[in-house]
């Protein structure tokens, strides 16, 4: 089959795919089909598998793999987000937010199927060891900073409902409130970790490819400012006490700035990390 | 059909009356015994604290209802205090619709309540080691044990805690991901608050801890359910290390203040703090609520999670009824033609049984080429004699028509060929 079908095809698909999936989750949060139930794990499955194809084919065709800009990278983090929530399924006994993480792969698939561009020629410098090793870091790493605001989100939720006495939907289908913490917080200094690891290889392999780089460039500014905010709360959690709540709301405000960050300051502010 | 059933239950007495009514294992063994003497071909006794209720297939099919009652009566020799009118009666298909209401928990006082399946399964092993059992009642048995196993798996009917100590327990799992890592402490000691603990017992607590006024009381609790006492004086030092609170004080004041959980929450580095406050007047100050990683709830907050889980359950009443009418046309289903079925069964089973040792017995005075027309003919022998009898027994389950007639044919058929033995397998 023509490598160009199967991208064409699977870059069209991907969004429609991961919407059925958001459907199919979320049909089976808010009510009862048992059909579906038994469905959706294996459907996971399977979009998952087309993912990788996808990516495969993408690497054959343009001869490079999906590292050399913004859309390629959002297309990897949809997969990796998938992935990640795949394992959690197969891991742990918390088997019904899909609804909410596969949403966010959903979010940066469609964003990536409309924007993505076929990359024939790509500058010689992000041919480059060390770019693939600051990228898989930091793939998995805004992975699991993304995972961690997610069980962020829904543990307020569901905080907000068992406070209030509003017994609903989020309270008889979530897990417990300290399982959607421990799944945060472990998905947070998992992904600071992979961060700090991206910005270090990132800060050795910049002067190498760019002679005359700006420390003062927004993009590793605004890096180095998330990287802290997480640092803080990490600290704050391991020695100020925090608990709960706040840590949530922070794993939230940390993401908005992932988003912005990768969003705004790559597309718009930075002079290195733009690519195209 | 021929189904029969009288009962009292919380329907129709008082728990004074009922309790007079109420069987033990033995009285119950003996009461089983007795009426399948008088009355009965099978019968089954079912005695709970909310419930003492008999069903059976009756002897005589205009058995009156009366006549089991007097004789239940004078069983428990109640002289006056429960009266027939305290007993209701069913018949036929109304018995298969109230064994099965029952066995499905939506006769329970709690609507949804579990422990009556087992409570019925019980008494129909009773019955059955009683040997008070036959083809319809084992039929029944299994068929209402299938119907309270299918409402469990196919409706929420049992879902939501409906009484409050079981509501502050499926909050604290709501709360916290493993209770055997938790613990919990008990101020006080009201009827309510023992109920809640007892309950976070029975689902693993990590640790208990008793903290009483008077300590007597509080070291009896410990010694039924293990734990420790608390000195009440030092109550601060025990909200430090608890997970769970339960607060069952008498007092007209709030014992527990916002600045005292303030205080606590500071000590105990923020980790959650589930306060179930079940005193009346309420022993936490509500204003406490408002304290990050706090839960505090009251018996009027936990009634109002009661209430939801109950109307909750209430809604689970269509499927549950859908679920019993399947069943019950099945149960008709079997018991109109089916139970020809295992009659016509045991009938050619004996009936080759008799040809196959007679012929194995005299088979050596043929020569061989002989035995396999002897095989032949014998069988050819045995089916026509077969043929007219089984085809009146099978018209007369398939028109419908399974009434006394067939029955009785039946009954007949297994006392003159001594079939009477395989009756008690059932289907």
């Amino acid at each position: 089959m023509d490598v160009r079908l199967i991208v064409v095809t699977l870059q069209t698909l991907l969004p429609v795919l991961y919407a059925a999936l958001v459907a199919v989750y979320g049909i089976t949060f808010f009510g009862s089909a048992p059909v579906l139930e038994k469905l959706k794990h294996p459907a996971l499955i399977v979009v998952i598998v087309l993912h990788l194809v996808f990516l495969v084919a993408r690497t054959v065709l343009f001869d490079h793999p999906p590292i050399t800009s913004l859309f390629e990278i959002m297309t990897l983090l949809a997969a990796s987000i998938g992935g990640a929530y795949l394992y959690l399924e197969l891991r742990t006994r918390v088997h019904n937010t899909g609804l909410f993480v596969l949403s966010l792969a959903f979010v940066f698939q469609t964003i990536s199927s409309l924007f993505i561009r076929d990359l024939l020629v790509i500058p010689d410098y992000l041919h480059s060891r060390l770019l693939g090793f600051h990228v898989s870091a930091a793939i998995l790493g805004y992975t699991a900073l993304s995972i961690s605001a997610v069980y962020g989100l829904l543990y307020l939720m569901l905080y907000h409902e068992i406070k209030s006495s509003r017994f609903g939907i989020i309270y008889s289908r979530l897990p417990n409130l300290e399982t959607l913490e421990t799944m945060s917080h472990r998905s947070e200094a998992f992904g600071f970790v992979m961060l700090t690891i991206a910005i270090l290889v990132g800060v050795v392999w910049l002067p190498i490819v760019f002679k005359d780089i700006s420390y003062l460039d927004p993009k590793l500014i605004g890096t180095i400012a998330i990287w802290c905010l997480y640092a803080l709360a990490l600290a704050a959690k391991r020695r100020g006490g925090w608990q709960g709540r706040k840590t949530m709301i922070v794993s939230l405000v940390g993401f908005v700035f992932v988003f912005i960050s990768m969003m705004v300051i790559n597309l718009y502010l930075s002079s290195f990390h733009t690519f195209h | 059909m021929n189904l029969f059933s009288i009962g009292i239950s919380h329907h129709t007495a008082a728990v004074d009356v009922r309790e007079r009514m109420w069987l033990s294992t033995d009285e119950t063994r003996q009461a089983v015994t007795l009426l399948k003497e008088r009355f009965f071909d099978e019968c089954m006794l079912v005695s709970t604290c909310n419930r003492t209720e008999l069903y059976g297939v009756p002897r005589d099919a205009s058995l009156h209802h009366a006549d089991v009652i007097a004789t239940l009566l004078d069983l428990k020799h109640v002289d006056g205090s429960v009266r027939p009118e305290h007993f209701s009666a069913w018949r036929d298909g109304a018995v298969l619709n109230h064994l099965y209401k029952v066995a499905a928990g939506v006769d329970s006082m709690v609507i949804g309540d579990i422990q009556i399946l087992n409570q019925v399964k019980e008494a129909f092993q009773l019955a059955r080691d009683a040997g008070a059992l036959g083809p319809v009642m084992n039929r029944l048995m299994q068929a209402s044990l299938h119907v309270g196993k299918r409402v469990r798996t196919e409706t929420s009917i049992c879902e939501g805690a409906v009484s409050v100590s079981y509501a502050a327990v499926e909050l604290a799992s709501k709360i916290f991901a493993d209770l055997s890592r938790k613990s919990v402490l008990l101020i006080g000691a009201g009827e309510t608050g023992e109920l809640t603990l007892k309950h976070l017992v029975g689902k693993g607590i990590g640790s208990v801890r008793v903290a009483n006024r008077t300590r007597a009381r509080a070291e009896a609790l410990v010694t039924e359910l293990g734990g420790e006492v608390v000195d009440y004086e030092q109550m601060a030092e025990g909200l430090r290390v608890a997970d769970i609170v339960i607060t069952s004080v008498n007092s007209p004041t709030y014992v527990v203040g916002p600045d005292d959980v303030q205080k606590v929450m500071r000590r105990r580095g923020n980790n959650p703090l589930f306060i179930i406050d079940i005193g009346v007047p309420r022993n936490v100050d509500p204003a406490a609520r408002r304290i990050e990683n706090v839960f505090l709830y009251d018996i009027d907050a936990l009634s109002a999670i009661v209430d939801r889980n109950v109307q909750k359950r209430m809604a689970e009443m269509p499927a549950v009824t859908h679920i019993v009418r399947e069943e019950m046309v099945e149960f008709l289903r079997w018991h109109k033609s089916l139970q020809v079925a295992p009659t016509i069964q045991d009938f050619r089973t004996t009936l080759e049984a008799i040809r196959a040792e007679e012929v194995q017995k005299n088979i050596n005075r043929f020569t061989p080429e002989d035995r396999e027309l002897v095989e032949m003919l014998t069988k050819r022998i045995v089916n026509k004699i077969l043929h007219q009898p089984l085809t009146t027994l099978k018209q007369g389950a398939e028109n419908g028509t399974h009434g006394p007639d067939t029955v009785q044919r039946i009954k007949v058929l297994r006392e003159l060929f001594g079939l009477t033995k395989s009756e008690s397998h059932g289907d």
